[in-house]
């Protein structure tokens, strides 16, 4: 018994080291980072608009507003007795963590929301250049060009030469300002400011009639929104896009940018803002707006909503407005939009449940569910706080205003301006100092 | 010289002594697959620059490198080991005190005791954290309280202020941390022999003394073990962070591992992300290694 002890130590010995050896080697061409991810370029996509016949499945990933969506497939499915839509929701945060690696497997789904991560999937070709289906189709007249210029990925087109399209919008969004008709006039405040000083004089007349002027959830997104607000009145529309975009040369470190960022600290040495704006999440700080703890409110449409159910007709709404009364229109807004993976079998399909998006049909059910249609002309007018944003989103529309949210500048941008405004707003960092943190997290990231 | 082969018992015959790793093989493959591999895919990932999609860059040790420049990564490191004196220090002398009140007298309710100590420890983290961000709010029971008793000067947002934040978010670790190094003592306790106990009040120890010159000594292996489960749990913070500040406000409470699922996950740097993980990994490492150390020579 002692010889097979013998016997079997080396065999072991060598099944050990067989075993130590192979797997990591066996694994070594699969572990290398990205190396399973390379595709074959972005598949063409028909210029047509014709539509398979046949039974075809179309899996759709998304993370807004689920009932809209349920309600847009049925109606399309009703048009489309060929097609079924099959839709799989994602919490949000989920979504764009998961986003990378949705569309990188084999298992991605024909049409996905729109979202950060988007700019670099369609720079590797996971992305389909729809800019062909934007001609087919016509969707220059039927969708306003500045909701398409957000979907743009900043890339040419490489099949029609032009700019390149990476999504359609379904139901767009825009950041403003809300305010409490009735604390508003008892601060002897009677409607909404005409330009930014106006603004800034009624601030101070809540903060003197011994009212919490602004309400900002600054714990996640309401300071960057305050932020891009500001920039986006002293930013020319167009630098502004450049930074967003990652275009060569353009930077926030300039006068406008300054500009902005003092207001935050000044604002916030006023004691203009709740005094926990740093510790509130923008939802608690839109409940608390709610309950009459504050003049204003920073936030977009989606908390329009929920506002015009609790308070009713005490509530209003208004874009940030610019240094002088004529200025245009701009506020930061993106859209709920759709892309189509480059894995998809049925590109035709997807082309036509997008087009179906941005039908007077599909518009009254995006509008029916708190959101913007992409065309408004095309359905019923809304009521109330709602009919105050869309009135502001059909100015900034019609401004061209509509410039998209600034952490889609680089993915690391959304951490950095959410603690650079927190910095901004309890007076701890110099304006310059935090622009120069952003400059550089986009240097490094558009940096070939 | 042939040394007289090993007593079997019977029916164990012509049975090799390596039979018994064959038992353990299963789990050890399990281990190797789910722990140790990505492990090593960890720090074989810390050495590129990759954003998650496109193929990765080979940098060496760049990202490790960057690490130690990046200022944000310091303080987040800093960070953490300040919450191990939430995490840890506090939650043991915490334990040790509950232990000092509950174990020397046995009176009816003590289970109740135990069990709202405890229960910090059974609901999730997440909750934890939903629950305080609630109690440290603006209108929160936390500023009620302090307004109750007339300091209204002290009251603020606690999470929100720059000040108080990494506080605030230490005390919801002794909060859940504290019941669980109680309950380890006590079970400590338990295994004291009741003679020594009466020995020492014969010879006319107070309650003091008898913890310290009974209990205490008899903790050293709980203590080992508290300390241990503690301080990783302060350097691997994660979901309470997460849930309560999200690291703010600006960087006073971003903690390492916050940064490890930030880098990776929103900001495509997974080999920083990895570098990073690895960093940690190696840290806590090194800390259990000499608490375990520490507590060794002592006994």
């Amino acid at each position: 018994m002692m010889k097979s002890t013998r016997r079997l130590r080396p065999r072991i010995a060598r099944a050990a080291c067989a075993l130590a050896l192979t797997l990591p080697l066996a694994a070594c061409d699969a572990l290398t980072p990205g190396s399973a991810a390379t595709v074959e370029g972005p598949r063409s996509v028909p210029s047509s608009t014709a539509v398979p016949e046949g039974d075809v499945t179309l899996r759709i990933q998304f993370a807004d507003a689920p009932p809209m969506v349920d309600a847009l497939i049925a109606a399309f499915e009703k048009g489309h007795p060929g097609i079924s839509v099959e839709p799989q929701y994602k919490t949000f945060t989920d979504y764009v963590q998961n986003l990378k690696l949705t569309m990188t497997s084999d298992s991605a789904p024909d049409i996905a929301q729109y979202a950060v991560g988007m700019t670099d999937l369609a720079e590797d070709g996971h992305i389909l250049d729809l800019a062909p289906y934007r001609e087919a189709y016509g969707w220059d007249e039927s969708i306003p060009p500045v909701s398409l210029d957000q979907l743009t990925a900043g890339q040419q087109s490489e099949a029609t030469g032009g700019r390149a399209l990476f999504g359609v919008p379904a139901g767009l969004s825009m950041t403003g300002i809300y305010y409490n008709k009735e604390l508003a006039e008892k601060a002897g405040i009677d409607g909404p400011p005409r330009t930014l000083a106006e603004f800034e004089d009624q601030l101070a007349a809540a903060k003197d009639a011994g009212l919490t002027p602004l309400g900002v959830g600054g714990l996640d997104t309401g300071g960057l929104h305050l932020w891009a607000a500001l920039l986006n009145q002293t930013m020319p529309t167009d630098d502004y896009w450049d930074w967003v975009n990652g275009s060569k040369g353009a930077t926030v470190e300039n006068e406008a940018g300054l500009t902005a960022s003092e207001l935050v600290v000044e604002w916030g040495r006023k004691g203009y803002y709740n005094e926990s704006a740093n510790g509130t999440a923008q939802i608690d700080s839109t409940a608390q707006f709610a309950q009459g703890d504050s003049v204003f409110l920073i936030n977009g449409n989606w908390a329009a909503g929920q506002l015009a159910t609790t308070m009713a007709d005490n509530v209003g709404f208004f874009p940030m407005p610019g240094e002088d009364a004529g200025d245009p229109t701009v506020a930061s807004g993106f859209s709920v939009a759709y892309a189509v993976s480059s894995r998809t079998e049925h590109p035709e399909a997807a082309g036509a449940f997008l087009d179906f998006l941005t039908t007077p049909e599909a518009g009254q059910i995006i509008s029916d569910n708190g959101f913007l249609p992409p065309n408004p002309e095309a359905v019923a007018k809304p009521e109330g706080v709602l009919a105050d944003v869309a009135e502001g989103h059909r100015k900034a529309v019609g401004d061209d205003g509509i410039t998209t949210f600034p952490d889609f500048a680089a993915p690391a941008m959304l951490d950095r301006l959410r603690s650079g405004v927190q910095k901004l707003i309890a007076d701890r960092v110099e304006p310059a100092d935090y622009l120069d943190s952003l400059q550089d997290e986009w240097e490094e990231h558009h940096a070939e | 010289m042939p040394s007289r082969p090993p007593v079997r018992p019977p029916g164990t015959r012509g049975r090799s002594p390596w039979r018994g790793y064959v038992y353990v093989l299963p789990a050890f493959l399990v281990y190797v697959a789910f722990a140790v591999l990505p492990a090593l895919h960890t720090a074989y990932l810390s050495l590129f620059e990759w954003d998650g999609v496109t193929l990765g860059e080979w940098v060496g040790l760049g990202n490790y490198l960057e690490i130690l420049q990046d200022s944000v990564l310091r303080r987040s490191v800093f960070n953490a080991l300040v919450l191990v004196v939430f995490f840890s220090f506090i939650p043991i002398v915490l334990g040790l005190a509950m232990t000092g009140l509950l174990a020397r007298y046995r009176r009816p309710g003590m289970g109740a005791y135990r069990f709202l100590f405890m229960l910090p420890q059974v609901i999730p983290l997440v909750a934890v954290g939903v629950t305080w961000r609630w109690l440290y709010g603006d209108d929160g029971l936390v500023n009620q309280a302090f307004g109750a008793v007339g300091l209204d000067g002290v009251t603020r947002a606690w999470l929100g202020d720059f000040g108080a934040a990494l506080i605030a978010v230490g005390l919801v670790g002794t909060w859940v941390l504290s019941g669980l190094c109680m309950m380890l003592f006590l079970s400590g306790v338990q295994k004291v022999d009741p003679n020594l106990y009466e020995a020492a009040r014969i010879d006319g120890a107070g309650p003091v003394r008898e913890f310290v010159s009974v209990t205490l000594p008899h903790l050293r292996g709980e203590l080992a073990v508290a300390m241990t489960v503690t301080t990783v749990a302060a350097l691997a913070s994660f979901d309470i962070v997460y849930v309560t500040t999200n690291g703010g406000p600006g960087e006073q409470t971003t903690v390492p591992g916050l940064l490890v699922y930030r880098l990776a996950f929103s900001e495509g740097k997974v080999g920083l992300a990895a570098a990073l993980a690895v960093v940690l990994g190696l840290l806590i490492l090194a800390i259990v290694y000499l608490i375990n150390r520490l507590s060794r020579t002592e006994t």
